[in-house]
């Protein structure tokens, strides 16, 4: 093999790369917390709304979780213009992953309820709680604590899965890398620098969720 | 542009089915071959990792690394530089060689981390037992560890097995005809694009449910795992619907 790395080309474009991870990160950030924002409307709507509300939720998340969110994004990005629909790649990268985390978010939050006990929330009713006090003072607490390690787990697995929107020509971590390896034709290293960052980048954001839990919510988990 | 009908008839066609079944057909071996060698080297890499010779050190911190580093690399750029790797070293494969070899790595890590859990959730005084009944290594991890952790090891193995048949979709970059690949081939012959990737996605699901039921089912048939699950980071697929339901 005569291949002589040449990592210096890479590095020269620090600064296309910095800005990858922070677009990859903020990407990660948006369809997290919508996707969370669906979770809990769906996980609320399955204890509380009528059967065909239920149902839909049900469809909605069964569908999600069982094809690829690749294929979702393209649907949105490739098909939805037949229809007269046309999506930055940026919207759709966004809208599919958090429709996509939102389902399994669903699924998360929804495990988080079943797990508040029914008597503290009738000990929240005989105290003439309303429902949003006893959401926010009973069950939002349980919750936090609860699915908190399932939630920096997912956010970590956002994170990784948002590489796809490089597929899309959004210029986040594995975009730039695509990019920088198709003109500078050093595709190795690129790739090499482009997962070094990727681990550097989850292993900050585990160790930033994991102190957020530890002082926050009083999660002792594994770190690694 | 042809009308709705008129592709939908087009597409029923001898050719395009044919080899449809063929893309759906790679799609699955790349799936299962990818997830049988991981099984394989998962458990060979988590009872590495249990060992406590000294012997074994080097191994076993590089095993660690490597598992951590295989989980925090999204799949895609993982396959972007096995491909590279492949081809600057001059090894002549073909596409779904390569993708089947990225598939291997990514799995071979997750579910070693998954088997690891497994063994962690067998109780110590089991072990202690074995060991004073003078059981040999292979004994313990075949009549006294296995057995136990295999309730705890099952549904997320299988879970994150379904998950592989979804993210195989990404090898579709690399120019393995899968159905993803298919689906394109099909969008660049004229049909819409709606239509097909509407219809990629039912047959994505229709392969994906089966398995995501039976998994479901068999997790309610091994009954509640004992060990509280891993908080260590692991894909969501370990904790999909049916595990919680």
């Amino acid at each position: 093999m005569h291949y002589t790395f040449q990592f210096g080309e890479i590095l020269k474009h620090w600064p296309d790369l910095l800005s990858g991870a922070l677009v990859s990160l903020l990407v990660a950030f948006i369809a997290f917390w919508l996707g969370c924002l669906i979770g809990l409307a769906g996980a609320l709507a399955q204890q509380h709304a009528s059967i065909w509300l239920r149902r839909l939720v049900r469809g909605y998340v069964v569908f999600f979780t069982n094809t690829p969110s690749l294929i979702q994004i393209f649907v949105l990005f490739y098909g939805l213009p037949d229809v007269g629909i046309v999506l930055s790649p940026m919207t759709a990268v966004l809208i599919g992953l958090s429709l996509n985390a939102g389902a399994y978010l669903t699924d998360i939050m929804r495990s988080g309820l079943v797990s508040v006990k029914k008597a503290e929330l009738e000990a929240a009713a005989t105290l003439n709680m309303s429902a949003w006090q006893s959401f926010r003072y009973v069950t939002l607490p349980h919750l936090a604590k609860t699915i908190y390690p399932l939630l920096s787990n997912f956010f970590i697995w956002i994170v990784l899965g948002s590489s796809i929107g490089g597929l899309f020509g959004v210029n986040e971590l594995a975009g730039q890398a695509i990019e920088i390896s198709s003109t500078s034709m050093r595709s190795i290293e690129a790739f090499t620098v482009t997962a070094g960052i990727y681990v550097v980048l989850t292993f900050i954001a585990s160790a930033f969720l994991y102190a957020v839990g530890y002082w926050g919510f009083r999660v002792r988990a594994r770190f690694i | 542009m042809l009308t709705l009908t008129q592709q939908l008839t087009n597409l029923m066609g001898a050719f395009t089915l044919t080899f449809f079944l063929q893309a759906a057909w790679n799609t699955l071996a790349l799936a299962m071959m990818g997830c049988s060698i991981g099984l394989v080297m998962g458990f060979l890499i988590a009872c590495v990792r249990r060992t406590r010779t000294r012997l074994l050190l080097p191994l076993r911190a590089l095993l660690i690394v490597l598992v951590e580093l295989m989980r925090r690399i999204p799949f895609l750029v993982t396959l972007f530089l096995t491909m590279f790797t492949l081809q600057g070293v001059g090894v002549d494969l073909s596409f779904f060689t390569i993708a089947l070899i990225a598939v291997c790595l990514i799995s071979t890590a997750y579910l070693a981390e998954i088997f690891r859990t497994g063994f962690e959730s067998v109780p110590q005084a089991q072990i202690e037992a074995a060991q004073t009944l003078n059981f040999s290594q292979s004994q313990l991890i075949f009549l006294v560890m296995l057995p136990q952790a295999w309730k705890v090891v099952l549904p997320p193995a299988f879970s994150f097995m379904v998950s592989f048949i979804k993210d195989t979709a990404l090898a579709s970059q690399l120019g393995v005809v899968e159905l993803t690949f298919a689906g394109k081939i099909l969008i660049t012959r004229g049909y819409s694009s709606f239509l097909i990737y509407g219809l990629i996605l039912l047959v994505y699901f229709a392969m994906s449910y089966p398995l995501s039921r039976l998994g479901a089912r068999l997790e309610r048939r091994l009954g509640q795992p004992t060990a509280k699950p891993s908080a260590s980071f692991q894909p969501p697929a370990a904790l999909t619907a049916e595990r919680l339901s």
